[in-house]
């Protein structure tokens, strides 16, 4: 009886201690990339590597006042926001319509707008290329609002499908015979009702906007560049990679999304995995 | 069937619309420059020339090289993702408590763009002055990786024989909280019934998840896998930022030798041919998880 226990709590010790070695496994290199980012040159580059030392603002201040980072937070801004806008807007719409209304070959809509969340990036900037330079707009923001809204929108009409389709029909049926308007409807009830759903919609599109590097690569030039673009244009450096910056470059695109996810944790996984996991 | 409101789809009509013109006609533009080739004099116009492309790719000793590191890396990460992941959720789902704190903080990794999860592991891993280098060295990690057989273990990035399989743990780093969140959902949808009438019956722990759990985890397994299996194929970013396909092609998988193609040897129409084909691999694969998932719902 004794043996049991005693295997009983080694057993319960063991688990907690993986657990806590996998919490620090996951959480180490974003807890370094944030400590990094306040460490000089000198301090960055001593073995073995340090934890507690003197912090300076200096990175910081380098990306904010001499690099000009808000100017290209603002276009990742620009072009993460728009997009969303757009996607949740039209998405909305078509979204209700996919739950309410009787639309013909419904299934091969639906799977025709999950393909386009499937194609290979690299897949999908070729004809964006070529089409972008033809029509002149190749190295403007418009063109990746463009890129972003086409992944954007048949993901948010597909996960703002399955959140309308969560909600009871009563109380729209209600309100249509209380003589309120189709489009009413779905202002003013329908749209409410779901929220949580626009939320993390919003929040989902603006992530992968915000963190999308290949295509904000390619279609963007100096004036144009996007967060990420401006972290990775380090990795070319002549001489010694400022890392100080890197880093510094680093927090100011994971904090939003950061606080995003905190935000809509309970309706991530659904976000995630299309609606096919609540 | 269920009632419907009678709206006309109208409002339905403008996202046909977007989408027509962002997809399916970048699409009919893709398979057409897959027959083209592309010249990069400016003069000279492309050409049409038929199915010469297509016939390269088949015959091409480095594709199948691409397709075979491709499959590497994505079996390799999946496994890996999965059994970690399920791990990790079979660790936290008894404590409510513990979920609330855990998950969130494991999930991080998530959130960060792929670049600086490129990016970041290269300062992790650097040589010089990497702090997992660094410790993975005192700790004689590299010494013993060469006694099994690795070669070339002087650097991470720069190694053939260590690049990919970095490549896939950063890739498991980062995505194995999708497979725990998803699989701590499974988890919390089966009901408690079922686990303590198996206790009660006489069963282990270990067998009680053997034999109750993850039968009934089946579905939650595959939404799971082919959510993945669509993200490892098409994302090339953290490859593409640490190693670009090398050393001596050692990581190039199929989407890193599209872009290759298109923007480092302008072969437009190769790349197309490439691109057609991966995109129509991945469809296959989605239209198994579409079927998949609206059969498990039928059920």
């Amino acid at each position: 009886m004794f043996l049991e226990q005693i295997k009983e709590k080694m057993v319960k010790v063991g688990a907690a201690i993986i657990l806590i070695a996998l919490v620090v496994w996951f959480v180490f290199p974003l807890f370094w990339m944030f400590l990094c980012s306040f460490k000089s040159p000198q301090q960055m580059y001593s073995l073995p590597p340090i934890f507690f030392f003197k912090p300076t603002l200096a990175n910081y201040s380098e990306m904010i006042f001499r690099r000009d980072i808000f100017h290209f937070f603002f276009n990742s801004l620009i072009c993460a926001g728009i997009s969303t806008i757009i996607a949740l807007t039209l998405g909305s719409l078509g979204g209700y319509a996919l739950a309410r209304a009787r639309i013909p070959r419904k299934q091969d809509i639906a799977f025709w707008m999950i393909t386009t969340r499937m194609a290979p990036i690299a897949v999908v900037l070729l004809p964006f290329f070529l089409i972008f330079l033809s029509l002149r707009i190749l190295y403007t923001l418009t063109a990746l609002v463009i890129v972003y809204t086409s992944f954007n929108l048949p993901f948010a009409t597909w996960l703002l499908w399955g959140f309308f389709e969560g909600t009871p029909l009563e109380i729209e049926e209600a309100a249509l015979c209380d003589g309120c308007s189709k489009f009413g409807v779905f202002r003013k009830i329908a749209l409410p009702l779901i929220t949580p759903g626009l939320v993390t919609t919003a929040i989902l599109c603006f992530m992968f906007a915000w963190n999308d590097f290949m295509f904000a690569s390619v279609f963007t030039t100096r004036q144009t560049m996007t967060l990420p673009v401006i972290a990775s244009n380090y990795m070319a450096a002549k001489r010694a990679i400022p890392w100080g910056q890197v880093t510094a470059t680093g927090s100011f695109v994971f904090i939003p999304i950061l606080l995003g996810g905190i935000l809509i944790r309970r309706y991530f996984i659904t976000g995630l995995t299309l609606g096919a996991i609540k | 069937m269920s009632k419907k409101i009678p709206i006309e789809g109208w409002m339905l009509l403008p996202t046909i619309a977007f989408l027509a013109v962002l997809s399916i006609y970048p699409f009919i533009y893709l398979i057409r420059m897959s027959f083209m080739e592309f010249s990069r004099v400016p003069d000279r116009p492309s050409q049409f020339i038929g199915v010469k492309n297509w016939a390269n790719m088949i015959r091409d000793p480095l594709i199948v090289h691409s397709w075979i590191v491709t499959i590497k890396y994505y079996v390799t990460s999946l496994c890996l993702q999965i059994v970690l992941g399920t791990i990790l959720a079979l660790l936290i789902y008894r404590t409510k408590a513990l979920q609330g704190v855990i998950a969130p903080m494991i999930s991080a990794p998530m959130f960060l763009a792929p670049v600086l999860v490129g990016l970041l592991w290269r300062l992790l891993l650097d040589p010089s002055y990497g702090a997992y280098f660094y410790w993975m060295n005192r700790l004689g990690f590299f010494h013993f990786l060469e006694k099994i057989g690795f070669s070339n273990v002087k650097s991470v990035f720069g190694s053939n024989s260590l690049a990919l399989p970095a490549l896939i743990v950063i890739n498991t780093w980062q995505w194995t909280p999708l497979i725990m969140l998803i699989v701590l959902a499974g988890l919390t949808a089966i009901p408690r019934e079922l686990v303590e009438a198996a206790s009660i019956d006489g069963a282990s722990s270990l067998q009680r998840i053997r034999f109750v759990v993850f039968p009934l985890l089946k579905s939650t397994f595959i939404v799971a896998l082919l959510i993945r299996t669509m993200d490892l194929i098409r994302f090339f970013t953290v490859i593409f930022v640490t190693t670009a396909g090398g050393p001596a092609d050692a990581t190039k998988i199929l989407a890193m030798r599209i872009y290759e193609n298109a923007f480092s040897f302008y072969k437009l129409g190769y790349a197309s041919t490439l691109g057609v084909t991966l995109l129509g691999i991945t469809i296959f694969l989605g239209i198994a998880f579409v079927r998949v998932i609206s059969r498990g719902e039928a059920a």
